[in-house]
């Protein structure tokens, strides 16, 4: 029992760079005597979680631990559904394809590292789950996607596969490249340089793949007709013209990086326009400006709670965006969009119990079940349920106090950050660093 | 005529002979090794024996009693000394006029683009129908420290872009590019690299740039072979040289060799290997043994650079000195006896190394690391000589190959051992 | 028609009169029946705070009420002293992508002659915000350079720059020059940046020599005052302003992070003989004894951010000020802020999930830094004598979810709206 995966991976050198214990109970668990909070169907006190196989087979009072079983004992502590970032750019070679306006071919998918270390940081913080995402330097970026924080795992594991895909877009500030000065001599600056050109740029983008899918459809009819011409060549590939055609056909759905009011608004113009689904608004600061057009358009913000001001449009971000936004009927979620932020994002939604009078499990909603129905993941993750994956989180203190400290981090049931290990081994080490060293000199 | 007119004649017949044939290597003496230990990797070994070279090539290897020394053949007394295959090392950047580092992102191809949405032109990136063999500029210092480490041939790629053009197996007999050529072209080379202020300027950007022009390649030959077939009424396809240059990789299945910075790259490799079913090679696969499982069953040649210093942009980079020293020191150098602990077989290369002293310092390194000494004998003779294609020619001590051969005193790789005599196309070289 | 207007003049001034009149400090305040928490001693149940002249007359369970005294209901509240963020950019930054909005660094190595208060914009939008988050005290601080200027301590409240001075200067700010490398972390790629061990060497050589300078400086204008004949030395502003410092008048606040850097700031602080503190103190817990012998005060960077080094630990920064606490240092919390200069309580809160005793969290925003900074006879405490910076919560103030009903600054009940209020009203309205 308890065998760890880095026994496993002895020369697996990488695991030196961070001393955090990683364990394979083989997916079987039971959480003893811990305050549940399930976010979805209410809080158990000195409540059980049964998991086997990875999944949550019972939540509930006094279950049994079958034979075999490791038994965690969270007397005292709060059992919550694992932390879920809705846009971060972590555990990614690249986040950029900055040197072309319209890039929906470069896919953040192609280059997961499982290495980075931002992943060991998000287990710290309850994070199990991400959407890391294309940046933000074009007006479509590129498809982003959805991985689980299973360390020392290769990368093709930790894609989960059920989730939505999205694809990147983004307007204002960045695309337009407002911070960037441009040197008489120098290289001309990229179009779009105006909020106006990125509403041009994507539209004809759209446009393009229009007819690039009519060009496909026309191939096939004739290819499949009783007498396909002699000389029908199948029109070219084209990677980023597939992108878009997935996202016009449904099969995608848009995240897009936005900061005004009215960009927003004319992005949900053009969704209409072109019949594709817009899923969230990135940073959204203006939402709540807008909340009413977001709730009645369903589609969700994912925000920081108080990161403001770093830039003109982050001018009029305040604090109560997010709060005010989930009380209209909006889907909420707050995201880190960094590798620091991602292991205190439960202190940054508790944020909006105070501004906005979320309660405590509308606040805990905001990192849980709300960005895994953004990512459309509702249905495995996001809450303590029976038949969910068993991606869970213990904290010491209820997860929404500021005194809180993450414990245990549980993915399909194993366990990937724990602290009590991590201070046993700290110490462990420290005893061997001050022992004398034998052989050597007197 | 007496003896001494005829050998004059013979001579000057020999000559008129190398004259002809142009650009042939100049043939040595015979040379007949005598009494040495021989190792020839193809084999056992044999504690005493002898090895004939004669027109550049092994006539025979055997103990000595098996071994006839001809009379033209001038001897050398080998006794105390061991006889090798030349090393080959199966990829470097040597030989060029500036060897730049391996990785380092391309200048701008032109101005960014000017009108809405028109597309950069990668130009840095399509350099595929380079012959990287019009550049080589060999230089005797070069030369000379490799050949005194015992490397008779290598392999010289390109260095700059993405598709950065098309490789040359040389052996190191002289100063003359012609006379070197093993093999050219051998493999069109991929990096997994960047454009600076062009497209692509992401590792992302990258992989799609790479699987587009595969895309478009395979467009462009079907377009082409439409047309062959029934150019009437066919608008001609527009000839596109870059594209002509992937086809023999896409279709005909040369070597297509990738340059892999991690183990994510080995992966990414080889799912567009996999999709546009290349025959392909690994380079750089430095950590080839963290993806053991995957690479058993898809089994690949996986090229393992002497180089231990972790690539710019990796963990072990950004994590702080300290961690960037472990990689040198121990990190790196155990990966080839991490691959033999897996089963799985490589070659080693110099790539990145520009001097052969610290390529045999590393080789030191690599089989304390724990990487037994045969299988870095393999890893830099045979199983080289096999990935390239050249087993029939190089590789082992074996009669009718290439006389690439090197005399030690002291076993190979040992910190104490020398290099007395290098031979090249069978060729005693002066250093 | 001109009588009726004078009237309404008349009834208007009135009102507005009384209306400013009401927010003028009313003589005589009593917050009654909250739950007091001093900090400095025990916490008061159903207690009463009586304020008067600004200044807080008594406190305790058992005040008389004076009549007239404006009664202000806290029963289910607690009351605290204002906060005191020990390092912040308040006033210096509105917002930090626009250079025009920004003034905390000043271009060169050596500015002692630089002053926060200059620049102190009293109308930021972010002062409010902190403001009604129960800070009343902030620290505003310039950096870069070496000697980056001097910082100010001001009440969050005020018309006017010059009249939210509590004191000023506070601290002369000093960035310890940090050694770069060789561990890691601070400039190895956690972007703390540092020079080369031999420059960071130059660098302290020349802060020192600056020193050395200004005592000749002050010795020639010394003599020079005394005796008429004696040359007048040139003014040098450089020198002029450290003065103060090599008097004794004032402190040096050193922002240094690593243990080895921290090392040489407590030599260099000996050497020089300086009253200081030390700011950011990253890994002080590798060095907490050293500190603790020195007896130099340590205000905390913000948690908001990452180990400098992994083999520090993932929690490093958190653990640092429960080290320091237990080691003996006197600890202070601070935002580094403008923005998010509001999060000053969680910070120390974040410190307390780790094991810093919550008393000691609360003292850290409070009553430590009240005493580092030589205000501690003013502030920091809710005791008699005091001036009356007063929060009122409906909970722990360290806590995310706890609401700040009011807050009183040197007596006056200070207006809570802020940008964000604003704003959230006026969309309000929208429906």
């Amino acid at each position: 029992m308890n065998k760890t995966i880095r026994n496993l991976l002895t020369s697996a050198v990488v695991l030196a760079l961070a001393p955090l214990p990683v364990f394979s109970s083989g997916g079987n668990l039971l959480i003893k005597n811990g305050t549940i909070l399930t976010v979805t169907k209410g809080v158990i006190a000195k409540g059980d979680i049964l998991v086997l196989n990875g999944i949550i087979r019972q939540v509930g009072q006094d279950i049994q631990a079958p034979a075999g079983v490791q038994v965690i004992d969270a007397t005292g502590k709060y059992v919550i559904p694992g932390i879920i970032d809705s846009h971060t750019h972590i555990a990614l070679d690249g986040t950029n394809e900055g040197s072309e306006a319209i890039t929906p071919e470069a896919d953040v998918g192609e280059v997961v590292n499982a290495d980075d270390t931002a992943i060991l940081t998000a287990l710290s913080g309850g994070v199990t789950m991400v959407h890391t995402m294309h940046g933000s330097a074009n007006p479509i970026g590129g498809p982003n996607v959805v991985l689980k924080m299973k360390w020392g795992r290769p990368s093709e594991e930790l894609i989960v596969h059920e989730a939505l895909r999205t694809l990147k877009f983004a307007l204002g500030e960045n695309v337009k490249q407002s911070s960037r000065t441009i040197t008489v001599g120098g290289p001309p600056p990229r179009y779009p340089q105006t909020r106006m050109g990125t509403n041009a740029i994507i539209r004809r983008e759209l446009l393009k793949a229009k007819v690039y899918m009519e060009e496909w459809d026309r191939y096939n009819k004739l290819k499949a007709s009783k007498t396909p011409p002699k000389n029908l060549l199948p029109p070219g590939k084209d990677l980023r013209m597939e992108v878009l055609s997935d996202l016009l056909r449904g099969k995608m759905v848009a995240r897009c990086h936005d900061y005004q009011a009215t960009e927003a608004l004319e992005f949900i113009g053009l969704a209409k326009e072109f019949g594709f689904k817009v899923q969230a608004f990135e940073h959204a600061w203006e939402a709540y400006k807008i909340a009413a057009e977001l709730a009645a358009a369903k589609i969700g913000i994912s925000v920081f709670a108080d990161s403001w001001a770093y830039k003109m449009e982050a001018a009029e971000g305040i604090a109560y965006d997010a709060g005010y936004c989930a009380k209209k009927g909006v889907l909420v979620s707050i995201n880190s969009d960094s590798g620091e932020r991602i292991r205190r994002l439960f202190n940054e939604a508790s944020k909006t119990m105070k501004y906005g009078g979320l309660n405590e499990t509308e606040a805990l909603s905001l990192v849980t079940i709300n960005p895994a129905i953004q990512l459309g993941v509702d249905r495995i993750v996001g809450s303590l349920e029976v038949g969910k994956q068993a991606d869970i989180a213990i904290f010491n203190e209820h997860p929404m106090s500021s005194y809180t400290r993450c414990d245990m981090t549980i993915i399909d049931g194993d366990v990937y950050f724990d602290r009590g290990q991590y201070l046993k081994e700290r110490e462990e080490a420290a005893k061997q660093a001050q022992a004398p060293k034998k052989g050597g000199r007197p | 005529m007496n003896v001494r007119q005829y050998l004059h004649l013979f001579m000057v017949i020999l000559c008129l002979f190398a004259f002809a044939l142009g650009e042939t290597a100049d043939v040595g003496p015979t040379y007949a090794i005598r009494k040495a230990k021989i190792v020839p990797v193809s084999g056992p070994v044999i504690e005493k024996g002898s090895l004939i070279i004669r027109d550049g090539l092994i006539e025979a290897v055997g103990p000595v009693d098996k071994v006839a020394i001809p009379e033209d053949a001038e001897v050398i007394e080998a006794e105390g000394l061991i006889a090798y295959p030349g090393l080959i090392s199966a990829h470097t950047n040597l030989l060029l006029e500036e060897p730049t580092p391996a990785r380092t992102a391309e200048t701008p191809p032109g101005p960014a683009e000017l009108i809405m949405g028109g597309a950069v032109q990668a130009q840095a990136a399509q350099t595929a129908d380079l012959m990287i063999f019009k550049q080589l500029k060999p230089k005797k210092t070069t030369l000379d420290g490799f050949l005194k480490v015992g490397f008779t041939t290598v392999l010289v790629a390109p260095n700059r872009g993405i598709f950065q053009g098309q490789s040359v197996v040389v052996n190191l007999n002289g100063e003359k590019a012609e006379t070197m050529v093993v093999k050219n072209p051998l493999a069109l080379h991929i990096n997994f690299t960047t454009i600076r202020g062009g497209y692509p300027s992401s590792l992302m950007g990258t992989i799609a740039y790479i699987r587009q022009s595969f895309l478009d390649a395979d467009h462009y030959a079907n377009a082409q072979t439409l047309y062959a077939k029934n150019p009437k009424g066919m608008k001609r396809p527009e000839f596109d040289p870059f594209l002509e240059t992937l086809l023999p990789y896409l279709r005909d299945k040369k070597p297509v060799v990738f340059q892999c910075n991690d183990l994510e790259d080995i992966k990414r490799a080889l799912k567009i290997i996999d999709e546009f079913k290349l025959k392909a090679m690994l380079t750089h696969a430095n950590e080839a043994w963290r993806a053991a499982a995957v690479l058993k069953k898809m089994p690949i040649p996986l090229l393992v650079t002497l180089d231990f210093r972790p690539p710019n942009g990796s963990m072990y980079v950004n994590q702080g000195e300290d961690l960037k020293k472990k990689a040198e020191t121990e990190i790196y150098p155990a990966n080839a006896a991490n691959l033999v602990k897996e089963g799985l077989r490589f070659a080693l290369t110099t790539f990145g190394l520009n001097d052969g002293s610290a390529a045999l310092k590393n080789i030191q390194s690599a089989i304390k690391a724990g990487l037994p000494k045969e299988e870095a004998l393999k890893a830099l003779t045979i199983q080289p000589a096999q990935y390239l294609g050249l087993a029939q020619q190089l590789g082992s001590l074996e009669p009718g190959k290439i006389a690439n051969v090197i005399l030690t005193k002291g076993e190979l790789f040992d910190e104490k051992t020398q290099v007395e005599k290098v031979f090249v196309d069978g060729i005693l070289w002066k250093f | 028609m001109t009588k009726r207007i004078f009237i309404l003049c008349l009834i208007v001034g009135w009102a507005a009169g009384l209306f400013f009149a009401q927010t003028k400090p009313a003589k005589v305040i009593a917050i009654k029946g909250a739950k007091i928490v001093p900090v400095v001693g025990d916490d008061i149940d159903n207690g009463t705070i009586l304020i008067k002249d600004g200044k807080i007359e008594s406190i305790g369970k058992d005040v008389a009420i004076p009549n007239g005294a404006e009664v202000v209901e806290a029963k289910g509240l607690s009351a605290y002293p204002g906060m005191i963020d020990s390092y912040s950019i308040l006033g210096l930054q509105e917002i930090s992508g626009v250079s025009a909005t920004v003034d905390t660094r000043e271009t060169g190595r050596l500015n002692p002659q630089v002053f926060a208060i200059e620049a102190l914009r009293y109308d930021s939008m972010h002062i409010p915000i902190a403001r009604s988050n129960g800070i009343t005290a902030a620290i505003v601080a310039p950096s870069g350079g070496v000697i980056a200027g001097q910082s100010v301590l001001i009440k969050l409240d005020g018309w006017t720059n010059r009249e939210m001075v509590i004191k000023n200067p506070a601290a002369m700010q000093i960035e310890f020059p940090a050694i770069r490398g060789g561990r890691g972390g601070f400039g190895g790629g956690m972007g703390r940046g540092g020079v080369v061990a031999v420059d960071a060497t130059r660098l302290i050589a020349e802060l020192k020599e600056v020193f050395n300078k200004a005592r000749y400086y002050n010795k020639r204008k010394n003599f020079a005052s005394k005796n008429p004949s004696l040359p007048i030395p040139e003014l040098d502003e450089t020198l002029e302003f450290i003065l103060p410092v090599l008097k004794g008048e004032l402190q040096v606040m050193i922002s240094v992070h690593s243990d080895r850097d921290i090392k040489a700031a407590i030599q260099f602080v000996k050497d020089e003989n300086l009253k200081a503190v030390f700011f950011g103190v990253e890994q002080g817990w590798k060095v907490a004894d050293d500190i603790k012998i020195a007896n130099i005060p340590v205000i905390i960077g913000s948690l908001y951010d990452m180990p400098p080094v992994w083999d520090d630990g993932y929690d490093s920064l958190f653990r640092n000020p429960v080290i320091l606490n237990k080691a003996g240092v006197k600890i202070a919390f601070s935002s580094m802020s403008a923005s998010i200069a509001k999060d000053l309580p969680y910070h120390a809160a974040k410190a307390a999930a780790f094991g810093l005793d919550k008393k000691e969290a609360l003292k850290a925003v409070t009553i430590y830094p009240a005493e580092i900074f030589g205000v501690d006879k003013l502030m920091g405490s809710l005791e008699k004598g005091k001036i009356a910076n007063v929060v009122l919560s409906d909970g722990d103030i360290l806590e995310t979810k706890t609401n700040i009903k009011k807050v009183y600054i040197d007596g006056k009940e200070c207006d809570l709206s802020n940008k964000y209020t604003e704003l959230l009203e006026k969309f309000k309205k929208r429906g």
